[in-house]
């Protein structure tokens, strides 16, 4: 069993608290994906659980295990640098090798190991090469390859694929998928683009000024974001926010302690002036190809984005802002979800 | 007379400058690095040229007269001068003492003061404050220190039970006396390459290297030290060629005694130049020693490229 448990997990750097609390469960396999803005402390938290950050307080458990106090190499994790952290100096074999070698595993077994690894990840033909001959895509690759060699327990990512171009990133992002499908492991993984937390993960954690701000799977923070902060995080363009007074009327399902309303640009539809629950005015219309996505402003000057399939109207065009109940998102003044 | 057509566009003739822009680039470029070419040439390559020209004449600096003998200075100190040999012997225990004491003494004070810690500023000036201490002060105060029976070092170790020689009266410890002082005086400079180097090696490499399970001696060996290969080239090149050319600190501390016991090529080459007077003699040794340098750092660049 793999699983891991983090109960009040703090840390300090002198007199700041970078990580303020964090009590978390990852299931055995379970691929996890901690997500939030820059600073947030997200890597922090990985780099405690790999052991390379002390914890200041709190009780981190892999498995059975406590391992606050245990050597990093002795935890059964393997980490992907942002960077690959690939040695210059060795080639992709020794590379993959290493920890083996540091580990006192005999040649031939090393060799073994690394070149089954090679061959899950499609390396074999690089195997002489040294990293600096490598594009970034096949330096990553070795990367996680090196991670697989030691067999590790659980596996963690530090937004690996943050130095890739885009297309290599959603290539990548499939490879990561269907390795952790192939492996089973329990993953990992940091990353500030929602849409990789979104697509690889069974469970998101999103995490602010070091403290977990919601858990859920992608389309319960989708859908039923707990707050303001990650009904805004999540999803993209990022979701609209209202004032309540600002509608005329009561809205459908509107809770009493509601002061704001959120909609999701998707969700929005343009109708006639004075149908909606709110008019607007178009100011400019981005077209993306698969759709427009319109910067309208309301009349408390307020503007809007709404995501348009179709033709969109020219600026200044007047136009109502319709969405079906069940898609709005209620606020209290806290921030907390109003239901 | 009707007006000429206007394209609104402006012919070549007319705004064509006098030399084109790549010349014109050139010529600044020229500009910049002439005075340092200049000041390479005249002050560089100019005396290098009369050296090698000196070399083969028998000048005595005080008949003014040069007489060529083409390669007879070097057969005579090659060949026929004993002293030769034995200073080059020197030059070469020299360097053997030095340069390795130097480098390993760096990279612990390098690998030391490269981390975060308070004092750390302090301590790293301590250490680089003799690279620039004038050499002429160092040598005077470590010859006092280093005196018989009334030197610091010796009561200090009087202290302890121990009867120090005499450093640098005799055979057996001057020269170790001069390297150690040497190495203590320039050290600094070296610690201050390394710890830039280990600066600039990302943490990341260390950090993957100790979740694999290396041990501090294993990321040493098997990490830091390879990428501070071209680092470690640099320092033993300028080192060697330092301590081939050590002067002044032998010239004020010892002398080049006891019995020549110090006497190393560079300050072998000031005393048959300008006390002996014998510039083609002391110019046939000057070639002598730049061909032995060059060779050592062309080798030294061959054994990184094969390690590469």
């Amino acid at each position: 069993m793999t699983s891991l448990t983090l109960a009040g997990i703090r840390k300090r750097f002198g007199k700041v608290d970078v990580i303020r609390g964090v009590d978390l469960r990852v299931a055995d396999g379970e691929f996890v994906v901690f997500v939030g803005p820059s600073g947030c402390g997200k890597s922090t938290l990985l780099r405690m659980i790999a052991g390379l950050e002390d914890i200041s307080e709190g009780e981190l458990r892999i498995g059975d295990r406590i391992v606050n106090e245990v050597q990093p190499a002795k935890r059964g994790v393997a980490m992907v640098f942002q960077s690959y952290a690939l040695y210059p100096h060795l080639t992709v074999r020794d590379n993959m090798g290493f920890g083996l070698k540091v580990r006192g595993v005999p040649p031939h077994e090393r060799r073994q190991r690394v070149e089954a690894a090679a061959a899950t990840l499609k390396l074999d033909a690089l195997l002489q090469r040294f990293p600096r001959e490598l594009s970034g895509g096949q330096r990553q690759r070795v990367a996680i390859g090196r991670a697989i060699v030691g067999e590790p327990d659980v596996f963690l990512f530090d937004e690996p694929l943050s130095n890739l171009d885009a297309e290599l990133r959603v290539h990548m992002r499939s490879e990561i998928a269907s390795l952790h499908k192939r492996l089973g492991n329990t993953m990992i993984y940091v990353t500030h683009d929602q849409i990789e937390a979104m697509t690889l993960a069974d469970k998101i954690v999103v995490l602010r000024d070091g403290q977990v701000e919601q858990v859920g799977t992608p389309r319960q923070l989708y859908e039923r974001p707990g707050n303001l902060f990650v009904a805004q995080f999540i999803g993209s363009p990022k979701m609209n926010i209202l004032p309540i007074e600002a509608v005329a009327g009561k809205l459908p399902g509107q809770p009493k302690t509601a002061s704001l309303v959120g909609v999701r640009p998707e969700d929005l539809e343009l109708t006639e002036p004075g149908s909606g629950f709110v008019d607007a005015r178009i100011l400019i219309s981005e077209y993306t190809g698969a759709s427009s996505l319109l910067h309208v402003q309301l009349p408390s000057g307020q503007v809007f984005l709404v995501a348009h399939d179709g033709e969109a109207p020219p600026a200044d065009t007047s136009v109502g802002l319709a969405v079906e109940p069940g898609r709005l998102h209620f606020f209290a003044d806290s921030g907390r979800r109003a239901d | 007379m009707p007006a000429k057509p206007t394209t609104g566009i402006v012919t070549q003739d007319a705004s064509t400058p006098w030399l084109t822009l790549k010349m014109r680039e050139a010529m600044e470029a020229w500009l910049f690095i002439g005075p340092t070419l200049a000041g390479f040439l005249i002050f560089f390559i100019g005396p290098l040229i009369a050296v090698v020209w000196y070399s083969m004449t028998e000048w005595n600096l005080l008949a003014q007269q040069a007489t060529f003998v083409g390669l007879d200075n070097y057969d005579d100190a090659l060949f026929r001068n004993p002293d030769f040999w034995l200073v080059v012997r020197n030059s070469v225990i020299f360097a053997l003492g030095l340069v390795p004491f130097n480098m390993a003494l760096a990279l612990a004070l390098a690998i030391s003061l490269s981390r975060r810690f308070v004092g750390v500023v302090f301590f790293r000036t301590v250490f680089f404050a003799p690279v620039v201490t004038s050499a002429v002060a160092w040598a005077i105060v470590w010859k006092f220190l280093l005196q018989g029976e009334a030197g610091f070092v010796n009561q200090m170790l009087a202290h302890i039970g121990i009867n120090g020689p005499n450093w640098l009266r005799e055979p057996d410890w001057a020269m170790a006396a001069v390297i150690v002082t040497r190495v203590i005086k320039m050290v600094g400079l070296n610690m201050i390459l390394y710890i830039a180097a280990l600066q600039a090696i990302p943490r990341d490499y260390e950090a993957a290297a100790r979740l694999e399970g290396a041990s501090n001696w294993q990321i040493f060996r098997l990490v830091i030290w390879p990428l501070l290969g071209p680092t470690t080239l640099v320092i033993m090149v300028i080192t060697t060629i330092g301590s081939f050319k050590v002067f002044d600190h032998i010239y004020l501390m010892t002398g080049g005694g006891p019995e020549n016991g110090t006497l190393v090529l560079a300050f072998y080459i000031y005393k048959q130049g300008f006390e002996f007077f014998d510039v083609g003699y002391a110019s046939a040794l000057a070639m002598i020693m730049f061909v032995i340098v060059m060779v050592l750092t062309l080798v030294q660049l061959a054994l990184r490229r094969r390690d590469t």
